[in-house]
């Protein structure tokens, strides 16, 4: 039924099949639009936000989907700038997810502040000190970067190829796309850094608080390096998902190999600073604020020690070590068991600069306070992942996204 | 023109804790001022606006050793180093600001777009955000006060040190042709309510003012002083577990000298 | 004209480009953020001019000036009147939110009639013209003692007004809402001999010595309370609370004497014997202006420090450092009357607090105990009586208060609700409610309820939908308390006398009328003697010339204080013997020879093993007012959470054989009296064994801020009669505390 635009020599399943998956997943989509406009209509009362968890859920989905999205600028940067051109197999899928990540983060944003309708005061009425102006200037811009490398992708649908201007639109944007990939690499490390920042300056909660050099918090850098571990690690599982969804191999696995390789090098790197970072923290910072390591991780009923072994040792030494070596990465079950930590690794940090802030007591006379997200937050959460999944099913079947998937499984 | 008098002011508090008794009548007479709102059910502390909040601290001994001891607490207006205060400095849309003239941390609620970032650094927990539409009982917005304008759901608020106030004080010095205020001239109503004199307010850079003199005690603290807020109210006990219950300490950390060293390293 | 595919396109995007550069976006943008800030449902306080009105509040009978701002005749604010005696600048915080009850929702806008249980407006003329026929006929039936009347105070106009009805009508039921000044009353009554209120000289006192009086929690007049507790810190006078809970006020004493349940008399009978035995006493008065020591001395003498010690749980050596301490500081006072004093309490605890005052002879003196005259302003002429008020007059009261077994009561609401009970036919046909809410305030709730179902027409004056106007038939609605004259008559436990005047700072917003004009128009209404008892045109006229000379300086300022000495120690005691009774002859009947101490309270301890104990907190109002919103709000969530009462308890009391609660946890709490599902708050502050309950919650009447949050201690306890003034004694009751059944 809808051949015509699917590309050629490549096998989809059937229209009815596609259109069945699309609506299942709608409707979770749909209760989650449902849940926004929940939202905007009756206010954020509908969450289980409160005085204390000004940052809840939402804030971590942000920062979770952008540090996942870094696979996008992280492959870019390797590609254009690295001149590691074996990633062209996979680097419209990754700039597909970050496009998917970047524009669902914007959208929880928009949910998440209380007046919508002026969220542009951030633009308008900007404050050069706060992390989050700078999050928001980049943050829009490395859309706009996204969005102009995921242009040329739709461009290349069979259909609207035939159409000349797009056509020599679509090349001509091939052309300078290395300008805009190092435009949004450059734009991305500082966002991702911008949002370490976010939680790293609060010199008010000796949980988040870290030194760093001029204005930028140690968690600038490690947010940035995090992003350039994990996004790819993200990116590498998508595929490995899609491809068992599919059950078609889409990408090489030298490619695979290459991106889990220097993703390893960079989580070993990213976990050895974290390391540095939490011992100076818990032996210099935090202390001088008043606070011993345990005091962080005792007296309620969620955050212990565990949290901490589990972020490090297990999402940040283990997979590291497998993925640096050339056994682990060789080995489909170690690499996925690494790539998947590191993607929960990288999950659980943004969790604990985010929700963990804003749990541990800082006046003494103070509480711990824990919190679970309402419903609303919840659908307003997996809202993005249906929108995710639906735009890849669609540019999945329409879109040339996997450069060697028609030489991988020829058309017999 | 008096040299010293031109100087810029630095608003704050002097709160003793031995004469506060907790009643109350501060945060009602805020409430009152400041048109703050209240639900029907107000009970969930964790959603509940009160600009002044009276804290009940106990020193965790068992009966009959138990002892409670009520902690007032406004915004702190800190001052952190040269004005950037914990919150102020992360608004990213310059609607919290630091007032170098009166020390004083405002709030622009119709800039405010509800980003609660500036709640995230406030380890006081003074600000507040409207989840819900403010609603009063018909006929009851008959009370509101029109010096303050009444907020909005969707964004952040907190105690201004009455900073309507000081601006009717400052028009009325200007209609006589004066420059500065007398003491008394400009006070907050949480001050002016307090039955048992626990508050005052002032310049805590005229040495003329009371705060001033107060806050030299040798049994004055402030709250958290070691995060380098820089907080501009002041409290007074001369309980010893009053006073540590002020700031986070460590044993035996502070003898080393570390935590100054620290401090100035860290720049604050 | 053909449009293609690329000339559509051109002209999206053209036109997209197009309206971008037109300034339609900007300006709807600019548009949208100006309506986000001003919200069409969010209210805009208008602005104009300011000016302040000084008034006196009338919410309690504490009696504070206050000064409330306008904006044009609008009411915006109340804070404290400077100067004006006692309260000095501050209101307490009910005072403070008194707005919110002016124009808040539970305001009775019109009278209101119940007809088949619903309420009907009705017009003044034909709601006093339905209560002057009842009146008539009940009076031209003889049966004029049917009527009584239930007033929140004894003093002031208003209370006398209708207390004038009442005489002029032929009842002797009029009855007053019970405190501890009723206590204190029959207290100086029975051991000086005189008549008159206690007044504390507390700014001059150095040693106060407080057996559970919530000195910072709304005794007295609260605010003048917080100003003497911080005089106290800066002069370095003491407190010491003896109590069971670490109250505000335990808190804030110098030391807190946790004492066993009900052992205050005991202790104040054990200190009373270490300063005899160790001869601390003030003999120039002891040996003068004393009579009765030696028989005091030998009930003292059963009460050594080592059985006072066993008995109060307080260890021996601190009751005798206690008593040094007392005895030989300069100026010491020793007082009582739990909580805020709202109940009256045992008389011979009383008595036993008071004779430490007598022990260290500071009565009548600079920082101590002082006989203040009760209020004499209101000079009417007696009313003349026709043969049916004489002969109605003459009746026994409903209460039995005055009869022989209570001789020196003048009125016992507590033992009214029972009479009525107990009888077939109600006694009382008509009763009239002004500024009192018994049917929440007073202990045994369900029984003043039962009552109050039992009496066929009863009038509420109340300016409020309260339990009480709930439980009438007819409400007619007094004027709110910040649109009315009232004289507000010395606060209770001030040492100087003091009238204020409360001033309408508003116009009346409903179609409202002030009682003191309604009671005038019954009386004329009813015709003869009791119209001629009632010679004024209007309450106001009726004020102005009460108050004579003082008008204009009432008016202006808003008080007239007197200036008092206590009369000296010759003169002060008009007992039979002319000096001090340590013990009085009242107390000596044989009815009454429970030997001083213990008041048993209700319920059988196997069957009840915890004692429930109320505790008043000055952020929740339970007096006639309920609380209003901000006060609700200001509760911490140890009070009330949702909509369930917490009580406190000891962690130790949580964790025994029978149950096992942790914090914040439900359980059932009951009492031989009832049982409610209430949370727990482990409390250290909390003697073992003993379970807090704050008074003022579970309304069932007031608006959704107040109604139905948490449950009413009145209902979990009824009144103990105490055996020599038959008001209520009840400090607690029996109590078990249960895991709620999953």
């Amino acid at each position: 039924m809808d051949s015509a635009l699917i590309p050629k020599g490549v096998r989809r399943c059937s229209f009815g099949q596609f259109i069945l998956f699309i609506a299942i997943v709608g409707a979770v989509l749909l209760w989650g639009v449902f849940a926004m406009l929940l939202c905007w209509l009756k206010g954020l009362n509908q969450t289980n936000m409160n005085d204390y968890y000004g940052f809840a859920l939402w804030i971590w989905a942000d920062l979770a989907v952008i540090a996942l999205g870094g696979g996008a600028f992280f492959s870019g940067f390797l590609k254009y700038i690295m001149g590691k051109d074996e990633l062209k197999n996979i680097i419209n899928y990754a700039v597909l997810i970050g496009f998917i990540c970047y524009s669902s983060a914007l959208l929880i944003l928009a949910i998440d502040i209380g007046q919508p309708l002026r969220g542009w005061f951030i633009f308008w009425h900007a404050n050069v000190h706060s992390m989050l102006t700078e999050v928001a200037f980049c943050l829009s811009c490395y859309f706009a970067v996204l969005t102009i490398e995921y242009i040329p992708l739709i461009l290349e649908n069979r259909q609207l190829d035939r159409v000349p201007f797009f056509h020599n639109l679509s090349h001509n944007m091939h052309e300078v796309m290395a300008v805009f990939a190092a435009t949004g690499a450059f734009l991305s490390f500082f966002h991702q850094g911008s949002l370490g920042g976010v939680a790293g300056v609060l010199f008010g909660r000796p949980f988040a608080y870290r030194e760093g050099i001029f204005i930028w918090p140690w968690t600038f850098f490690l947010f940035t390096w995090s992003a350039a571990a994990c996004g790819p690690c993200f990116t590498i599982f998508v595929t490995w998902l899609t491809e068992k969804i599919t059950r078609k191999k889409l990408v090489k696995d030298n490619v695979i190999e290459l991106l889990a390789k220097i993703s390893g090098w960079m989580l070993a790197t990213y976990t050895f600073a974290k390391i540095i970072d939490t011992w100076y923290w818990a032996a210099v910072t935090a202390p001088s604020a008043g606070f011993w390591l345990p005091d962080f991780y005792s007296g309620n009923a969620l955050y212990g020690p565990w949290i901490l072994f589990l972020e490090i040792i297990i999402c940040g030494v283990i997979p590291a070590f497998i993925l640096v070596t050339d056994t682990g990465r060789k080995n489909r079950t170690t690499l996925m068991t690494a790539v998947i930590l590191a993607v929960i690794g990288v999950c659980l940090n943004r969790w604990v600069m985010v929700l963990q802030v804003m749990a541990v007591p800082v006046m003494p006379f103070d509480k711990w306070v824990l919190y679970y997200p309402s419903w609303q937050e919840v659908a307003t959460t997996i809202l993005p992942v249906a929108y995710g999944v639906i735009l890849i099913a669609i540019s999945y079947r329409y879109l040339p996204i996997f450069p060697q998937e028609k030489e991988l499984n020829p058309a017999d | 023109m008096n040299k010293e008098h031109s100087k810029a002011k630095k608003y704050g508090m002097v709160i003793d804790l031995d004469k506060c008794t907790g009643c109350g009548a501060c945060m009602v007479a805020c409430m009152a001022e400041n048109n703050v709102p209240f639900k029907k059910d107000e009970t969930n502390k964790l959603d509940s606006i009160t600009w002044m909040r009276v804290y009940k601290l106990t020193n965790g001994k068992s009966f009959p050793n138990t002892e409670i001891c009520y902690l007032p607490r406004p915004c702190m207006h800190c001052e952190g180093q040269h004005g950037h205060s914990p919150c102020v400095s992360v608004c990213p849309a310059t609607a919290t600001d630091y007032s170098q003239e009166t020390g004083i941390v405002s709030q622009i609620y119709t800039r405010c777009f509800g980003c609660r970032y500036c709640m995230a650094a406030c380890p006081y927990h003074a600000r507040y955000f409207n989840w819900w539409d403010p609603v009063w009982p018909e006929g009851m917005e008959k009370s509101l006060n029109p010096k303050v304008s009444v907020r909005m759901r969707g964004i952040v608020e907190k105690c201004s040190f009455c900073f309507h106030r000081y601006q009717s004080a400052m028009e009325k010095a200007y209609y006589e042709e004066r420059k500065e205020l007398e003491e008394g001239e400009y006070q907050t109503a949480c001050t002016q309510a307090c039955p048992a004199d626990a508050i005052t307010f002032g310049d805590l850079n005229n040495p003329d003012h009371a705060v001033c003199q107060l806050k030299k005690s040798k049994n004055a603290f402030r709250l958290l002083e070691r995060l380098g807020t820089n907080p501009k109210v002041y409290y007074v006990s001369t309980r010893e577990w009053v006073r540590r219950s002020g700031d986070n300490y460590l044993r035996g950390y502070e003898k080393e000298g570390k935590v100054k060293k620290h401090r100035e390293l860290a720049g604050h | 004209m053909k449009i293609g595919r690329r000339s559509f396109l051109s002209f999206v995007i053209g036109g997209a480009a197009g309206t971008a550069l037109t300034p339609l976006p900007w300006k709807l943008t600019d548009d949208l953020s100006i309506w986000t800030q001003m919200w069409p449902w969010t209210p805009v306080p208008e602005d104009g001019e300011v000016s302040y009105t000084n008034s006196v509040c009338t919410l309690c009978p504490a009696g504070c000036g206050i000064s409330v701002r306008k904006i044009e005749d609008r009411a915006v604010k109340i804070e404290g009147a400077e100067g004006y005696p006692a309260s000095d600048g501050n209101a307490c915080i009910l005072g403070l939110s008194g707005l919110q009850l002016l124009y808040g929702p539970t305001r009775v806008r019109m009278p209101l009639k119940k007809e088949n249980g619903k309420w009907k407006e009705i017009s003044w003329d034909e709601a006093i013209s339905q209560v002057v026929n009842k009146l008539s006929d009940l009076r031209s039936n003889d049966e004029s003692p049917a009527v009584a009347c239930i007033s929140g105070s004894d003093y002031g106009t208003v209370p006398r007004l209708l207390r004038r009805f009442m005489t002029a009508y032929g009842s002797p039921n009029f009855m007053t809402v019970p405190s501890m000044q009723d206590s204190y009353a029959l207290t100086l009554k029975l051991m000086h001999g005189v008549s008159a209120l206690a007044g504390f000289d507390f700014e001059n006192s150095n040693f106060v010595l407080s057996f559970g009086s919530g000195l910072i929690e709304g005794w007295g007049s609260s605010v003048r309370m917080f100003k003497a507790k911080s005089l106290w810190k800066e002069k370095g006078g003491k407190l010491v609370q003896v109590e069971q809970r670490l109250s505000n006020t335990a808190a804030k004493a110098d030391q807190w004497v946790a004492v066993n349940p009900g052992t205050e008399a005991v202790l104040a009978l054990g200190l009373a014997n270490v300063i005899i035995t160790q001869s601390l006493y003030d003999k120039a008065f002891v040996e003068n202006h004393a009579s009765g020591f030696d028989a005091f001395k030998k009930i003292v003498t059963g009460f050594s420090p080592d059985k006072v010690a066993k008995i109060t749980g307080v260890e021996e050596s601190a009751i005798i450092s206690l008593a040094k301490a007392f005895a030989g500081a300069s100026e010491p006072v020793a007082v009582c009357g739990r909580g805020q004093g709202k109940t009256p309490g045992s008389l011979h605890e009383f008595m036993a607090v008071h004779a430490l005052n007598a022990l260290v002879g500071n009565i009548n003196k600079k920082g101590g105990v002082w006989a203040v005259p009760e209020p004499d302003y209101i000079k009417w002429p007696e009313p003349e009586l026709d043969e049916v008020a004489q002969k109605g007059l003459a009746t026994p009261r409903a209460d039995g208060a005055g009869s022989e077994k209570y001789p020196d009561t003048k009125s016992l609401l507590n033992q009214f609700p029972k009479a009525v009970c107990a009888a077939e036919e109600s006694p009382v046909k008509v009763l009239f409610v002004s500024g009192a809410n018994p049917c929440y305030t007073l202990p045994g709730t369900k029984a003043v309820k039962e009552a109050f179902d039992k009496i066929p027409f009863v009038i509420s004056f109340s300016s409020f939908m309260d339990e009480t106007a709930q439980a009438a038939d007819l409400i007619l609605p007094n004027h709110g308390h910040l649109e009315r004259y009232q004289d507000v008559p010395t606060p209770a436990a001030l040492q100087n006398p003091l009238t204020g005047l409360a001033k309408p700072v508003v116009e009346p917003l409903f179609n409202t009328r002030h009682t003191g004009d309604v009671v005038i128009a019954l009386a004329k209404g009813v015709g003869g003697s009791v119209a001629d008892a009632f010679a004024w045109d209007s309450y106001e006229a009726c004020l102005e010339e009460t108050m004579g000379d003082n008008w204009d300086t009432l008016l202006e300022k808003g008080f007239v204080a007197q200036a008092f000495e206590p009369p000296g120690w010759d003169s002060a005691f008009t007992t039979s013997s002319g000096k001090f009774e340590f013990i009085s002859q009242a107390c000596m009947a044989e009815s009454h020879q429970a030997a001083p101490g213990k008041i048993a309270i209700e319920g059988d301890n196997k069957k009840f093993p915890l004692i429930l104990m109320p505790y008043d907190s000055i952020r929740l109002a339970n007096g006639f007012i309920g609380n209003t919103p901000f006060l609700t709000k200001t509760l911490e969530d140890t009070i009330l959470k949702g909509q369930d009462t917490v009580v406190q308890i000891n962690p130790k009391t949580a964790k025994s054989r029978f149950i096992f609660l942790d914090d914040g946890d439900y359980a059932i709490l009951s009492t031989p009296k009832g049982r409610v599902k209430v949370r727990v708050n482990l409390f250290e502050g909390v003697m073992p064994g003993v379970v807090a309950i704050p008074r003022g919650l579970g309304h069932t009447a007031y608006d959704d801020y107040l109604a139905g949050k948490g449950s009413n201690f009145n209902e979990l306890i009824s009144p103990v009669d105490d055996p020599v003034s038959g008001l209520d004694a009840a400090w607690g009751i029996r109590a078990k505390l249960t895991n709620v059944p999953l």
